[in-house]
């Protein structure tokens, strides 16, 4: 037979098949599909996908996830002689479940066909799990589903960082679906902390199965899946050896520093304590600390209304995260920044020398002298000794010749460029921006003009000036790499659920003053740090006294009218800087508090102590990585 | 150029025709399958894409009617070279998805060069089965078409591209069997081959022996229509939701954008590989029936202008467009019923995707070409 003939019937023979399938699917088993496809007969179960769970930096698990339970109504599950008010009754008969909370969410949900589910209870226990699976037959239409809760291995560590969580609301679900993500109402979703600033990384693709049920609601067999996909984990910069003994040291000094305040009515007592610990070459965040705090535990199943007003109306404000969150004046620490300014404008050198008759500098013609901290003069001193002395009479001399060059404009500058006043970008939300005061700032909120005085206060940190403690920690991180540093970063990298990288956060460079500022002045600032810490006159020294690695730091004590804050920001190795470190101390009355807080860390950090609480020490070569 | 106004004469208006609908038929299927219903889809963004290529071809089907289409048997030898360049290329600077390197990127288009091959190596295959005719019911007259087609088929199988690659070797083989190669030894060489993957599969399935070439995912797609519920939650997911969504259409369909399948998004790859579905689930055995019809009236239209040829090239170039357009619509619309392997390819005209919609339209330009120069009632 002719070829082209074999082609023109095997072509028939194709179409004939695929024609002959077609009408076979599609009218003579039509209705059967059909059925299936429209729900009759057909249930779209949910299948949970667990949240992405939260490493530190050597893998060591803080955050994860432990299975739960949740019970579902299928509406379309139900058989035409049954109701859905009907099986609720029965199960709350039956169950410790209450009827009134199950009706009331049977009518909050907002589910737009019978085949979705509708989250009636979640995390059920064990007792009315076994309930609800021997009266299977009785409960059509309920499904029991695994589902996942966080489990805080640490549920009292690294609290603000890591955030809690909560039930979606309707915003965030109008917001979060419009964004392109698929979420339902009673999806648990970050409020805080991490959990929210990487919420769309943690949360995982939901999944369903697709089963066949008969006329009684009964599952007859599975038609699909579509498995769910876990959410993406978070590995932290954070070292969370470095981590417990951070909290561990602020909650003891906090609770000290309270009961002595309950005891002697001439001390301030203090309402926060935050630290800071920032690995100066990459940003990384290696530990970050804010008390009060709360426990994560209140929020893992859902917190009780009654537990979150007590948190939200408790005056010392734990649900605040005091490393981003609070902003006060820096106070002497802004001294760097103004030496940085009268280096760089003014020709001060290291060795500039300054005299401080009687511990005053007045401005002329106005009539109230500012004061040093220290009453008596300190008579002769060059200007590394000023900043390891904290004189202010000398920076006041300082923040009164920028004014008299460039009125209130040249400080403000020199704040913008250290990085104040704006917000770091570290990966927290709410973070703020903090404030740097200048003329236009000043016209506008306080209908004044800027004064002499404002630059005089400004120069020692004082006045409308506010900045966070990882803004400081930033500062101080700049000053120590001689004009560079890095983006405040806490997740650096993100893997999928079976480990492949997702994401790495390499670091990036936020502040650099390379081209701006002179290698001298941060020689000049950093010698002065250097002597706050190890010269026998220096405002931190009693403290670091014989201490094994040489550290820098500058102390700062902010008036506030009220009660000071204590501050302290530092880093070390002086000669090969790692680690900036900042303790702040909120109404703690002095910088003082803060300076061993520092130092213990740095010891440990460097491995020179041994720490008890049962950890071993381990941490001897922390600083190699 | 070579152009006469004769040639319109000539020119088999149920082409493009056929051509036309199918394509409309593509945007309307395309629309419902991305949800251009539904707010904030993005679907224009698809519909935009398709338009493009279907200009683009649009254009190869006018300008190619200024030249003979002897200039392709002229040039083959630059054809087949440039295909080889051009997978050899994808295969070390492409991009793709899960393991595969398919598409070379070409300012904001992605060119799958694998699916160009297609026309490249009929056009070339053409011309060497042309060339040795009278040898092609020996063993040394098949040689060289084989070769030919051998050397694309393993670059695209390098490229992780399996579809592609069964839609060469179909074209090698019907072009072989039109061309007239020895049909014992294409029987006993294909058949036998046949035999030895079969039976290679059923031990590795049963026996756990080792698999060469194919990775087991792939194995896993090949196989899962015979019962796709051994793996209902993988390979044969994508086959029970294209049966539910097809058959639940039951004679005329739920209606555009009304298929529950196709918009709660239980079907897979529903606007590329598995546009038939939606087809079948929003107009029913209507819609799927119109399809299967008007791909066979257009290849119907095919074989005349294959007999119709002023050449045995032009003849064997048919017979290469007609290989190419039936394994796809049998693959694809198999596929989709479950009475094929899942290999992913594409519905021609029907299915989004440009490179393929560019290499059907081209196709289809070179298929008038042959038939607007038949010669035998040119006076």
């Amino acid at each position: 037979m002719d070829r082209h003939k074999i082609i023109r019937i095997v072509i028939l023979l194709i179409f004939t098949i695929l024609l002959s399938r077609a009408a076979y699917l599609q009218i003579v088993q039509g209705d059967y599909y059909y059925e299936l496809s429209e729900g009759n007969r057909i249930s779209v179960r949910p299948i949970n996908a667990p949240r992405g769970r939260i490493y530190d930096k050597r893998g060591e698990i803080i955050v994860s996830n432990r299975l739960s339970y949740n019970l579902y109504l299928m509406q379309n599950e139900i058989p035409p002689e049954s109701s859905a008010a009907e099986i609720l009754n029965k199960l709350s008969q039956i169950s410790s479940l209450a009827e009134s909370r199950l009706l009331q969410n049977y009518k909050n949900s907002e589910v737009d066909t019978a085949v979705e589910p509708i989250l009636l209870a979640r995390h059920l226990d064990k007792e009315d799990m076994v309930i609800i699976a021997e009266n299977k037959d009785i409960l059509p239409g309920l499904i029991v589903n695994e589902s996942s809760m966080r489990d805080y291995i640490y549920p009292e560590k690294l609290v603000h960082a890591t955030g809690y969580i909560g039930e979606i609301n309707e915003q965030e679900l109008i917001s979060f679906n419009e964004q392109g993500y698929n979420y339902r109402g009673g999806d648990f979703v970050g409020k805080g902390g991490l959990e929210k600033e990487y919420e769309f990384y943690l949360n995982g693709e939901r999944g369903a199965e697709q089963i066949e049920v008969n006329s009684r609601g009964k599952k007859i067999k599975t038609i699909g899946i579509k498995n769910p996909e876990a959410g993406n984990d978070l590995i932290l910069n954070i070292n969370f050896s470095l981590q417990s003994v951070l909290e561990d040291l602020l909650e003891k000094n906090y609770n000290q520093l309270r009961e002595l305040a309950a005891e002697d009515e001439d001390r301030s007592t203090p309402t926060g304590i935050a630290a800071v610990v920032m690995d100066i070459d990459t940003g990384g965040i290696l530990a970050s600390a804010s008390l009060p705090d709360y426990n994560l535990n209140l929020f893992a199943k859902g917190i009780s209304s009654s537990d979150y007003q007590e948190l939200i109306n408790d005056p010392l404000r734990p649900m605040i995260n005091r490393t981003t969150m609070t902003a006060v004046p820096p106070a002497s620490i802004f001294k760097l920044v103004t030496g940085t300014a009268a280096m760089e404008e003014l020709g001060v050198r290291a060795n500039t020398s300054f005299y401080d008759s009687n511990g005053t500098f007045s401005i002329p013609n106005w009539s109230r002298p500012f004061k040093n901290w220290n009453p008596v003069g300190e008579g002769k001193l060059d200007f590394v000794k000023a900043i390891a002395r904290s004189n202010n009479v000398v920076f006041y001399e300082l923040g009164y010749e920028l004014y008299k060059e460039y009125k209130g404009e040249k400080l403000a500058e020199y704040a913008h460029k250290y990085g104040l006043g704006t917000k770091t970008d570290i990966d927290l939300p709410s973070e703020k921006s903090g404030l740097v005061p200048d003329d236009s700032w000043k016209r506008s909120n306080l209908n004044q003009g800027w004064y002499p005085g404002d630059s005089v206060n400004l120069s020692i940190g004082q006045g409308s000036l506010l900045t966070t403690p990882v803004q400081i920690a930033s500062l101080i991180s700049t000053v120590a790499a001689e004009g560079v540093s890095y983006k405040p970063q806490l997740v650096k990298e993100i893997r999928g659920a079976d480990g492949d990288i997702v994401e790495t956060f390499k670091p990036e460079i936020r502040i650099d003053l390379r081209d701006e500022v002179e290698p001298e002045v941060f020689e000049a600032l950093k010698e002065g740090m250097h002597d706050v810490v190890n010269k026998s006159y220096g405002t931190a020294s009693r403290h670091f006294s014989d201490f094994p690695v040489k550290a820098a730091g500058k102390t700062g004590t902010a008036q506030t009218g009220g009660a000071n804050h204590g501050w302290f920001g530092g880093f070390a190795p002086y000669e090969d800087p790692q680690i900036a470190i900042v303790v702040f101390i909120e109404n703690g009355g002095s910088s003082a508090y803060s300076v061993p807080i520092a130092r213990e860390i740095m010891e440990y950090y460097f491995g020179f102590k041994n720490y008890e609480n049962g950890r071993k020490k381990i941490y001897y070569n922390s600083r190699e990585e | 150029m070579n152009w006469n106004k004769k040639f319109l004469r000539y020119l088999n208006f149920n082409v493009p025709f056929a051509v036309i609908l199918l394509i409309l038929i593509g945007f309307i299927s395309i629309s419902s399958a991305v949800e251009i219903n539904q707010a904030g889809s993005g679907a224009l963004r698809f519909l935009q894409k398709q338009a493009v290529s279907v200009v683009l071809g649009l254009l190869v089907v006018f300008i190619m009617q200024a030249f003979d289409y002897k200039i392709f048997k002229q040039y083959a030898i630059l054809i087949y070279i440039s295909m080889l360049l051009m997978l050899t290329a994808t295969l070390f600077l492409g991009q793709g998805v899960s393991g595969g390197a398919h598409w070379i990127s070409i300012g904001a288009f992605n060119l799958q060069t694998s699916e160009l091959s297609k026309i490249m190596l009929i056009l070339v295959l053409a011309a060497v089965i042309d060339n040795n005719s009278d040898d092609m019911g020996y063993l040394k007259g098949m040689f060289l078409p084989s070769i030919v087609a051998f050397i694309p088929f393993s670059l695209v199988i390098l490229q992780n591209d399996l579809g592609t690659a069964l839609v060469l070797f179909f074209i090698y083989l019907l072009m072989l069997f039109a061309g007239g190669g020895n049909f014992k030894y294409m029987a006993s060489v294909f058949g036998g081959g046949f035999l030895v993957i079969v039976s290679t599969i059923t031990a590795h399935v049963f026996f756990n022996t080792p698999l060469p070439f194919l990775k087991e995912y792939q194995l896993n797609r090949l196989i899962v229509f015979i019962n796709p519920n051994i793996d209902p939650h993988g390979s044969g997911y994508n086959i029970i939701q294209s049966i539910i969504a097809l058959g639940s259409g039951r004679s005329f369909g739920k209606g555009l954008f009304a298929g529950t399948q196709n918009q709660l998004n239980f079907l897979p790859e529903k606007h590329t590989d598995f546009i038939f579905s939606v087809i079948g689930e929003e107009f029913g055995f209507l819609g799927t029936a119109v399809v299967i019809l008007l791909f066979l009236f257009l290849l119907w239209q095919f074989l005349s202008i294959a007999e119709n040829a002023r050449d045995r090239y032009g003849y064997l170039v048919m017979i290469g467009i007609i290989a190419m357009f039936l394994f796809h619509v049998l693959e694809n619309v198999g596929m989709t019923m479950g009475i094929m392997p899942i290999t992913g390819i594409p519905l021609p005209f029907i299915s989004y995707g440009g490179t393929f919609m560019l290499t059907s339209l081209t196709a289809v330009a070179i298929a008038i070409n042959i038939n607007l120069r038949k010669n035998k009632l040119m006076f």
